[in-house]
């Protein structure tokens, strides 16, 4: 069970990357070199899966054993990396309270953000370290009703979250969210699925 | 800059390990890294100064004995450790032969080639970890010095191995084989054991459904004291509860707690076969992963692991009447706990087969899982009557298998209607149609 990072994201009705808003993320169960990598990933992918998500849908994009979830409330929007043992009630619930959360600290001033923030959120933060254990976010659940009123759109893959045309790996080449060491690093694990060395 | 000497970067490693025997991390790094790595820290490292560093210092990291070498000299640095291994251990050999005929054993040419093999297969193993003819040429030379500090040296080498490549069955193995060597001879064993349990825990959280670390893990249970088999029971509960999807940390649970039951029954005699505190633990089990159960929908471990537990109870608590030598307080106990238990599971079914209208998680699988769990249940129960409980463990489950074989259970008349068979059929069907020819049979596999 680990919740590996939260974010909270502007996503533009014209269509341009979603700029972030807030980033909290806890790589300390990653190999010491792989963890400035794996931040890059976190940004790279939460951008790409948040630009894809239409305001008011609820989604889950599976990516080998894990999970990201996300929800665009009327543009402003809140994604989840979680493992897949993290229970996708649990996982909403989260979410929904980053939102509210969000707007009870900043207002909607976030509509006029236009570049990336790199200042923490204290918040986020800790409900990163709190919720790691979904009990935690099994109590919201129990307060939160409204929930089972949107209906979430399951991913099985990452690529079929992207449109007609694209592929992931031409993404991951054109990304100015990944260095070369990270882009070596993700060619490295498809080929090896992940699990051998490199030689 | 010219491509450097292969030798001279093997030196240059070989120094390195040298110089920080408490590297506890490595790491094959992109070029561009160094830079990064290099921001991170501020001043560049002055810890070793020759002129050659500094041509080596974009391809070597080192600081916080976390090693990182760079991508791009990886593979003239594996051709030089290897042929430097492959030539040290040949006259490692050739030198033994010697020593035979002359029967002498530490002579300073055999003690350089012996420090020779372990630098180079070191290096060589950093480089490629499952070079099985290394791992080897250091076992010859451990169980030929049997020095304790060298069998604690390999335990550290090999959990460097593994910081990288924490499914390396040789560096698992490479510790199996060096407990079993100092087990005898070495008075902290149990402090052993337990740095090894949290080593698998660690690399566990790294790597998902890493078989080969849990394997090691249940291995050590059979060396540990029996307080210390408890102290890890209690120690682990929190990470099978973290991990449900991973049927790793039960299995280990399992092992753990088979070691107490069999403890309990070598240390007690015949007319005492009861341990209260046993009891109270398999209980607290079965209580725990009940409400696992119904908080993560769908997990099949919990299942699997609800099925260990019950067999474990009907194995040690739930014996009959037949059991003349059994207080008869003490049999009452044991026929209210079975009936109590077959009620609470029925009550686990009905509430884990409810399907409510929403995709929010898998309750579909819950069912199948709650279902399955159910018609296996019964046919448990079958033997329990039919035999009024008096099988050992290995004929109950030789008979399983049996009647599995010969469909003789449905000849079984027995008094468990409280199972709807009915139910079970029409809710497998509903939840998981591409088995539908499975569940026709249903009835007659379980009557």
């Amino acid at each position: 069970m680990k919740i590996t990072a939260l974010m909270v994201l502007k996503c533009n009705p014209e269509g341009s990357d979603p700029v972030i808003l807030a980033n909290a993320s806890d790589v300390n169960h990653f190999g010491y070199f792989q963890r400035s990598s794996v931040k890059e990933f976190i940004v790279f992918v939460g951008r790409t899966v948040a630009k894809r998500n239409p305001p008011g849908q609820r989604q889950s994009v599976q990516h080998e054993e894990y999970k990201v979830h996300s929800y665009n409330r009327n543009g402003l929007c809140a994604l989840g990396f979680m493992d897949d043992h993290y229970p996708v009630r649990s996982a909403f619930s989260l979410l929904n309270q980053v939102l509210d959360e969000y707007l009870k600290n900043f207002g909607e001033s976030w509509k006029t953000v236009q570049s990336d923030n790199a200042q923490p959120w204290p918040y986020l933060n800790e409900a990163l370290a709190k919720f790691q254990d979904p009990a935690e976010a099994d109590k919201l659940f129990k307060i939160q009703r409204e929930l089972d009123e949107t209906k979430i759109i399951l991913h099985k893959t990452i690529d079929s979250v992207l449109e007609r045309g694209e592929k992931l790996d031409s993404l991951v080449e054109k990304s100015s969210d990944l260095s070369a060491a990270s882009q070596m690093f993700y060619k490295q694990a498809k080929k090896t699925n992940s699990c051998c060395t490199i030689l | 800059m010219d491509e450097p000497d292969p030798l001279e970067l093997l030196n240059h490693l070989e120094g390195i390990l040298e110089s920080d025997p408490l590297i506890d991390e490595i790491g094959f790094i992109h070029p561009s890294q160094f830079v990064l790595l290099n921001e991170d820290v501020g001043t560049p490292s002055t810890s070793v100064d020759s002129v050659q560093t500094t041509n080596f210092r974009t391809l070597f990291w080192i600081r916080d004995h976390k090693l990182g070498i760079s991508t791009k000299v990886l593979f003239p640095l594996y051709v030089a450790a290897k042929n430097a291994f492959v030539e040290a251990y040949k006259n490692y050999k050739l030198l033994q032969r010697d020593d035979k005929h002359a029967s002498m054993c530490c002579s300073s040419s055999s003690l350089s080639l012996e420090s020779e093999l372990m630098k180079h297969s070191r290096a060589l193993l950093i480089l490629s970890c499952d070079f099985g003819t290394a791992w080897n040429s250091r076992k010859l030379v451990l169980s030929k010095k049997q020095s304790l500090s060298m069998f604690m040296n390999e335990l550290i080498f090999s959990s460097v191995i593994l910081s990288h490549s924490p499914k390396s069955e040789q560096a698992w193995s490479q510790r199996r084989w060096v407990i079993k060597m100092i087990a005898g001879n070495c008075s902290n064993l149990q402090e052993i054991m337990e740095r090894e349990s949290e080593l698998v825990k660690k690399l566990a959280e790294r790597s998902k459904m890493n078989y080969r670390a849990w394997y090691h893990r249940c291995w050590l249970v059979s060396y540990m004291s029996v307080e210390q088999v408890l102290q890890e029971f209690n120690k682990s509960r929190e990470w099978a509860g973290l991990h449900v999807a991973d049927n790793s940390c039960f299995h280990y649970r399992e092992r753990l707690m088979l070691r107490l039951f069999e403890e309990s029954e070598h240390s007690q005699d015949q007319d005492a076969s009861f341990d209260p505190e046993l009891h109270k633990l398999l209980k607290d089990e079965f209580n725990w992963v009940e409400k696992l159960i119904k908080r993560y929908v769908g997990r099949e471990a919990l299942w699997l692991h609800r099925r260990f537990l019950l067999t474990c109870w009907i194995r040690y608590f739930a014996c009959g009447d037949h059991d003349r030598s059994l207080a008869s307080n003490q049999r009452n106990i044991r026929a209210v706990d079975i009936d109590m238990l077959i009620d609470n599971e029925l009550e686990l079914f009905r509430s884990c087969t409810i399907l409510p209208d929403s995709d929010f998680e898998d309750y579909q699988a819950q069912a199948t899982f709650a279902a399955t769990y159910m018609v296996w249940l019964k046919r448990v129960l079958c033997f329990i009557y039919f035999f009024n409980l008096a099988v050992s463990f290995e004929l109950f489950t030789q008979l399983i298998l049996y009647v599995l074989n010969q469909q003789l259970a449905g000849a079984l008349a027995i008094d468990i209607q409280k199972v709807e068979t009915s139910r079970v059929k029409s809710l497998l069907t509903n939840v998981c149609p591409e088995k539908s020819l499975l569940w026709n049979y249903l009835p007659e596999l379980c009557m």
